[in-house]
């Protein structure tokens, strides 16, 4: 974890003065739902990574005799229609949730950081245009420009990935903005201005440090969204396509065919996707509280 | 004032053009066209009758004149045909506003009914265990997908109490009962959703205004703690809250496709994301653009608000 200092409210005594690690260790142990957050997250990561070993079955392999079993010591989540093992797809379903999640909110956080940056900073005419053309974006719902989107590029998870960056990149764009031109007002920035430092200096070493925090925070909330979204293109056909395993393909393709006949297809995909973006929400507020209480009110 | 209300107008045309623009290109660099979609269902036909139907629909100019005609109907309020159907696309949205209006009606007064209480007791007994329950109900809301909600909801009314909402639209004037008995069901997935961010934000400044001098004053006088949490600090927490209710409004009109599509509700939602699987261009531009220039207009009516509360922003 990085040790730039804390953007924290110099009032706080109790805050001030310590690393990030360190707020956030403090914000955790005070507040029990941070801590179960984390532990959430940790949990849907290494079953992401280790899928491979955990996975009782292959979530591809197909038993046409044991379709529709319901769950058993050696099915513990049942079985699909087509006989396919759902506690192993949901155990690789999370690699495809957290793929797309963390890459949508990385492009779509750096996309937005680049653009937030460099209004912020140079204000005047870029920023008045840039920003409308963001607001544009942001004029249009978000599940219809993602549909869009991926409708153009063809419907597969990586174009999900790319449709998700873009809802993203307005909001986050917005926020950096604000933040830089918070930061602008401190000395330092007009002190080294005065010595005659390079803008791309400044930028970097005075100005990106002050804005990581938000950009941080608002990133692990996003994560939770982006999750939600995947989830609700790949319900809608237009996401990740069969037969890879996706919670929001399990839910539409199976899950509301059997509902009734088989309840588990339905009820764990969407447990699964109730959990991941519930641990990425809370630890999103964790986060919140322990660097950037001043966020609090946009939460 | 008048500066800034002229000032803030002029800055939404440009938006709202910039919208306008974006959804046009999206549409038009989309593989495969409407009349692709449309053959797709009626068979095969011949090279001729393709171009014939290309140029009567106007698909055959080149793409400024597609665009600046559609703006003009667009100001003209004349927004055209359905490609698809071959409905006027007026009738196809006056027919589902109502729908989308109404499910948002419901879905906001099961919001405001379950998020402002819940956020009250929340911001009173910060910490205790009522704050954690309501604030774990708060954050589900929020990771909860509706559409598994929706699907949990409409399976589970029909196999524990052998129910289901009717199907096949019915307007309220119709039929009050019975559209009452279709919308209850999706007005409450959706409401419990938008109630997760208001109770949020109600927690949030109900704590803040109660640290108040005045709250202190309130108390100090004596006053009831009823009169102290609703009537004094409740009052001024409710600003934000309402900011949040109008941006939901907007997410509202387009954003209810999946509830409208499992409840079968034919609404602004699912009108938009069906156009957009069939191409349907005309139906696609007309009703983002609706959407946009609502939440344009919201947003604008938001500002003008605050300026007109506080003075200060009118002149930054």
């Amino acid at each position: 974890m990085a040790t730039v200092p804390l953007h924290v409210p110099l009032d706080d005594p109790a805050i001030a003065g310590i690393n990030r690690a360190q707020a956030l260790w403090r914000t955790m142990r005070k507040k029990p739902l941070g801590a179960f957050s984390a532990a959430l997250l940790v949990v849907i990561v290494l079953m992401a990574i280790f899928a491979d070993v955990l996975a009782p079955y292959d979530p591809l392999a197909t038993q046409p005799e044991i379709r529709l079993s319901a769950p058993s010591r050696a099915h513990p989540f049942g079985t699909d229609d087509i006989g396919r093992d759902v506690l192993s797809r949901i155990i690789y379903g999370a690699r495809i949730s957290l793929w797309v999640g963390l890459l949508a909110v990385g492009i779509g956080t750096a996309a937005g950081m680049v653009i937030g940056l460099l209004c912020g900073y140079c204000e005047g005419r870029l920023d008045l245009i840039v920003q409308r053309v963001m607001d544009a974006i942001q004029a249009i719902p978000g599940l219809v420009l993602a549909l869009a989107i991926v409708s153009v590029l063809k419907p597969n998870t990586t174009n999900a990935m790319l449709a998700i960056a873009m809802v993203i990149i307005p909001g986050n764009s917005r926020i950096v903005r604000g933040a830089v031109l918070s930061a602008k007002q401190n000395r330092y920035v007009e002190a080294a201005q005065a010595m005659g430092c390079r803008h791309p200096r400044i930028i970097l070493t005075h100005i990106l440090p002050n804005v990581t925090a938000p950009i941080l925070v608002i990133a692990s909330i996003w994560l939770g969204n982006a999750i939600l979204i995947e989830a609700t293109l790949s319900f809608l056909g237009v996401g990740t396509q069969p037969p890879t395993p996706s919670w929001g393909l399990m839910l539409s393709s199976t899950g509301r065919a059997f509902m009734e006949q088989a309840p588990w297809l339905a009820v764990f995909p969407g447990l699964a996707i109730s959990l991941a973006v519930l641990g990425f929400n809370l630890f999103g507020d964790t986060l919140r509280d322990a660097w950037d209480p001043k966020l609090r009110r946009s939460g | 004032m008048q500066k800034y209300v002229i000032r803030r107008l002029l800055l939404a045309v440009p938006v709202l053009l910039l919208s306008s623009l974006i959804v046009f290109g999206l549409m038009r660099v989309m593989p495969g066209d409407a009349l692709i979609a449309l053959m797709g269902e009626s068979g095969n036909v011949g090279e001729k009758e393709l171009a014939k139907l290309r140029k009567d629909l106007g698909l055959d100019r080149p793409y400024y004149q597609q665009y600046l005609l559609w703006c003009w109907q667009m100001v003209s309020l004349r927004p055209g045909d359905s490609i698809f159907t071959n409905e006027p696309i007026a009738v196809s949205l006056r027919k589902a506003i109502p729908v989308t209006l109404e499910l948002a009606a419901l879905a906001m007064i099961i919001g405001l009914v379950i998020a402002v209480p819940v956020g009250v007791l929340s911001a009173t007994r910060q910490d205790k265990p009522s704050d954690y329950a309501g604030r774990v109900v708060a954050v589900a809301g929020l990771s909860i997908p509706d559409f598994w909600l929706a699907t949990l909801v409409i399976t589970f009314s029909a196999i524990w109490v052998h129910w289901i909402p009717p199907i096949g639209y019915v307007s309220f004037w119709d039929s009050p009962w019975r559209n009452l008995q279709q919308f209850l069901l999706p007005a409450a997935v959706l409401g419990y959703r938008l109630s997760a961010a208001t109770m949020r934000m109600t927690r949030s400044t109900v704590l803040e205004t109660l640290r108040e001098d005045y709250v202190r004053t309130a108390w100090a006088k004596g006053l009831a703690g009823r009169i102290v949490v609703y009537k004094h600090a409740l009052k001024n927490a409710l600003i934000p809250v309402v900011t949040i209710i109008g941006g939901q409004l907007g997410t509202l009109l387009a954003g209810t496709f999946v509830v409208e599509q499992i409840f079968a509700l034919p609404g602004m939602g699912r009108l938009t994301v069906e156009a957009i699987l069939y191409r349907d261009y005309p139906v696609v531009q007309t009703n983002v653009m609706l959407v946009a220039a609502t939440l344009v207009t919201l947003n604008l009516l938001v500002d003008l608000t605050y300026a007109w509360l506080d003075p200060r922003i009118r002149y930054r």
